[in-house]
């Protein structure tokens, strides 16, 4: 008997001394399932394309809307990967990306620290020539790019795909801020030990700077997975699409229709390497975009 | 032998006045030296890709230039002409009618607002007196029998303009919005936040074919979900009428976690002692609202909206992979028509004035944002 009553009074009680509590417990799980509700019903899109990718292409003839994979099958997505271009069309991304995020940030890097620690004349202008640069809409100026790269007979070339998006006057203007806030004790101990600009730079101030340079690099590394406008103008052999092109080839044609589960496959291979990459470096993603836009 | 040892002194002795000097002088030429070899990477790829181009696109565009023979021929204001002319033009009140009472009420606070010192009479009238330019140039207009040289450019213009005026302020305050809901420590906000962001690192090609298909009235998933509340199904990226709509819309769902991780950053600078102050006060979380976080993200706001409308002038991949500015012309927009004039049909020229109208739309938007930050700061 005492057993049995003896917990009674407890909860009993507990509502009545303290009902704000419950309150706002029960508003917290309103909350989050309000916002998981909105979370799902976000990624839903996403998940379609997996579920239609891992389905057999014969029974999405017949229907498409469902949300389980019909006749569960990895057959399309093995498929695109042994008889489609995308292997070469990833290899191009990451030759592409690699070249241009390492040139951006060394580049940057560089130019950040002529102008944030090195006094030289014509300073001022050059730096305010690099600020105007900013306002300068790159996607749209493609049609001169093209002219040159078209004259030298430079198309489908990794260098007509890179050189252009090597420069960032928004990564130099980044890196001379930061360079600016370096306290100036840490360049004099080390010019005291005898080191020039070269040794201070690279033994002091590139280390310093990592935590800058790793935001830029994601930022630079985002910016040319995704680009779309000039691959596609400056790639016209479809050995040299990057894989943001190459998977954009016939999507509304009426063949591809026919093969939904080998388009989404597609479209599943062809996110994956950016997914994982940001799952894996959210914290680096999410300040460069913030350094990368907020700043500007 | 006298001469000669006295002018050796004579011609060494101006530069060289006390050793100390002397040093510094020679390794500021060293740093000068450094400084050049630093530079010269991003100078060089700065110069020839990026200012080279834009002088260029200038210089094509003052001539017929063709990609085929390679030629430039016939130098001269034709291609503005073929841009911005037309045949027949007459000027009426009535012509886009509700865009001009738009811009005429944007000149009325303006007025307003200067009227009531929130604003200086000087800004307030730099920024109306162009306006009111835009409003009678508005009623300009092809008269019966006549028509635009180019109707593909206006038509771009005004889908391009019409994208930026919907898309924009969606981006905003849905990332405000958002950004507001995860604002919270824990690890269930940090997931919301992921997944909010999640669509952002998808490329673009991917994003449409998911969409693509989901609006497809035969076998996306919201036409089963309309045919179910019995409104039936809808071609959308095939009617004039939702196209855009359907492209902005994906856009939206796209790229909406980029403004809401720039309004979490701005989010995290307000100072929280500013909140606790407040709720001593006993302030409730509606006032707190607007009196500390809607002030703490004016900045912050001012640089999302300066950057989703520069961006928005620049869309076009989702169009062209999701309705190829069709049906008709009803979704083309600027950049898609720049491509196309260029790239497709060789007119390297024209295509050159097209997208210079690009660059000026968007270093006008840049110096107002320098303007409207600069006054913020003083």
């Amino acid at each position: 008997m005492a057993v049995l009553t003896s917990p009674a009074p407890v909860t009993a009680t507990a509502p009545q001394a303290d009902p704000p509590r419950r309150r706002r417990r029960w508003s917290r799980i309103a909350f989050h399932v309000a916002v998981g509700t909105a979370v799902a019903l976000w990624l839903l899109p996403m998940l379609w394309m997996a579920v239609l990718a891992l389905s057999d292409n014969e029974a999405l003839q017949r229907n498409s809307q469902t949300l389980v994979p019909l006749g569960l099958t990895f057959d399309n997505v093995v498929g695109e990967l042994r008889t489609s271009l995308i292997p070469r069309w990833f290899f191009n991304s990451v030759v592409v990306t690699g070249i241009t995020t390492a040139g951006t940030v060394l580049t940057s890097a560089l130019a950040g620290y002529a102008f944030g620690r090195l006094h030289f004349r014509f300073k001022k202008p050059l730096f305010v020539l690099t600020l105007a640069g900013l306002m300068v809409p790159r996607e749209a100026m493609f049609i001169p790019l093209y002219l040159m790269f078209a004259t030298t007979d430079q198309l489908n070339s990794y260098q007509a795909l890179s050189m252009p998006r090597i420069a960032l006057p928004l990564g130099v203007f980044i890196m001379t801020q930061f360079f600016k806030a370096v306290p100036a004790e840490m360049e004099e101990a080390a010019r005291l030990d005898g080191a020039g600009h070269w040794r201070t730079f690279f033994q002091i101030m590139l280390p310093l700077a990592k935590p800058a340079m790793a935001a830029l690099a994601i930022f630079a590394f985002v910016q040319s997975w995704n680009d779309y406008l000039w691959p596609l103008v400056v790639g016209t052999n479809p050995q040299f699409y990057t894989l943001t092109v190459g998977l954009a080839q016939q999507q509304a044609s009426f063949e591809a229709a026919r093969s939904l589960g080998d388009l989404m496959a597609r479209g599943v291979l062809g996110s994956l390497p950016l997914v994982v990459v940001f799952l894996l470096f959210q914290r680096h993603l999410v300040r460069g975009i913030a350094l990368g836009s907020g700043e500007k | 032998m006298v001469s000669s040892t006295k002018s050796i002194p004579a011609t060494q002795a101006p530069p060289a006045p006390p050793a100390g000097g002397r040093r510094t002088s020679a390794s500021s030429r060293r740093e000068a030296r450094t400084a050049a070899v630093f530079l010269a990477p991003f100078l060089l790829l700065f110069v020839a890709f990026i200012l080279y181009p834009v002088l260029q696109a200038v210089a094509m565009s003052l001539f017929d230039w063709d990609l085929l023979t390679q030629s430039a021929t016939d130098f001269g204001l034709d291609n503005y002409v073929r841009m911005l002319g037309g045949t027949g033009l007459t000027w009426s009140l009535t012509s886009m009618l509700s865009w001009r009472l738009v811009l005429l009420a944007v000149v009325v606070t303006l007025a307003l607002a200067a009227r009531r010192g929130r604003l200086g009479a000087r800004t307030a009238a730099v920024t109306a007196a162009p306006l009111l330019l835009l409003v009678l140039a508005l009623g300009i207009h092809p008269g019966p029998g006549g028509q635009w040289n180019d109707p593909r450019f206006w038509a771009a213009l005004r889908h391009t303009v019409e994208f930026t005026v919907v898309a924009t302020p969606l981006l905003v305050v849905g990332g405000l919005a958002m950004a507001l809901l995860v604002n919270r420590k824990g690890r269930s906000s940090a997931f919301y936040r992921t997944a909010f962001f999640l669509p952002y690192v998808l490329p673009v090609s991917v994003v449409t074919l998911i969409w693509i298909y989901l609006l497809n009235p035969d076998r996306g998933l919201v036409a089963w979900l309309t045919e179910r509340l019995g409104l039936g199904a809808v071609d959308y990226l095939n009617e004039p009428t939702t196209a855009l709509p359907a492209v902005i819309l994906t856009t939206v769902w796209w790229t909406v976690g980029f403004t809401m991780i720039l309004f979490l950053a701005g989010l995290q600078d307000i100072e929280p002692s500013l909140y606790e102050a407040a709720s001593l006060d006993g302030a409730g979380r509606w006032d707190s609202f607007l009196h500390i976080t809607v002030p703490g993200l004016k900045r912050v706001t001012v640089l999302v909206v300066v950057s989703q409308v520069i961006a928005s002038f620049q869309i076009f991949g989702q169009v062209y992979l999701m309705t190829r500015g069709g049906p008709g012309d009803s979704s083309l927009v600027l950049i898609q028509h720049v491509y196309e004039s260029g790239i497709r049909d060789s007119a390297l020229g024209y295509a050159s004035a097209l997208s210079l109208v690009l660059l000026v739309v968007i270093l006008v938007v840049s110096l107002a944002q320098l303007k409207l930050l600069r006054s913020e700061e003083s």
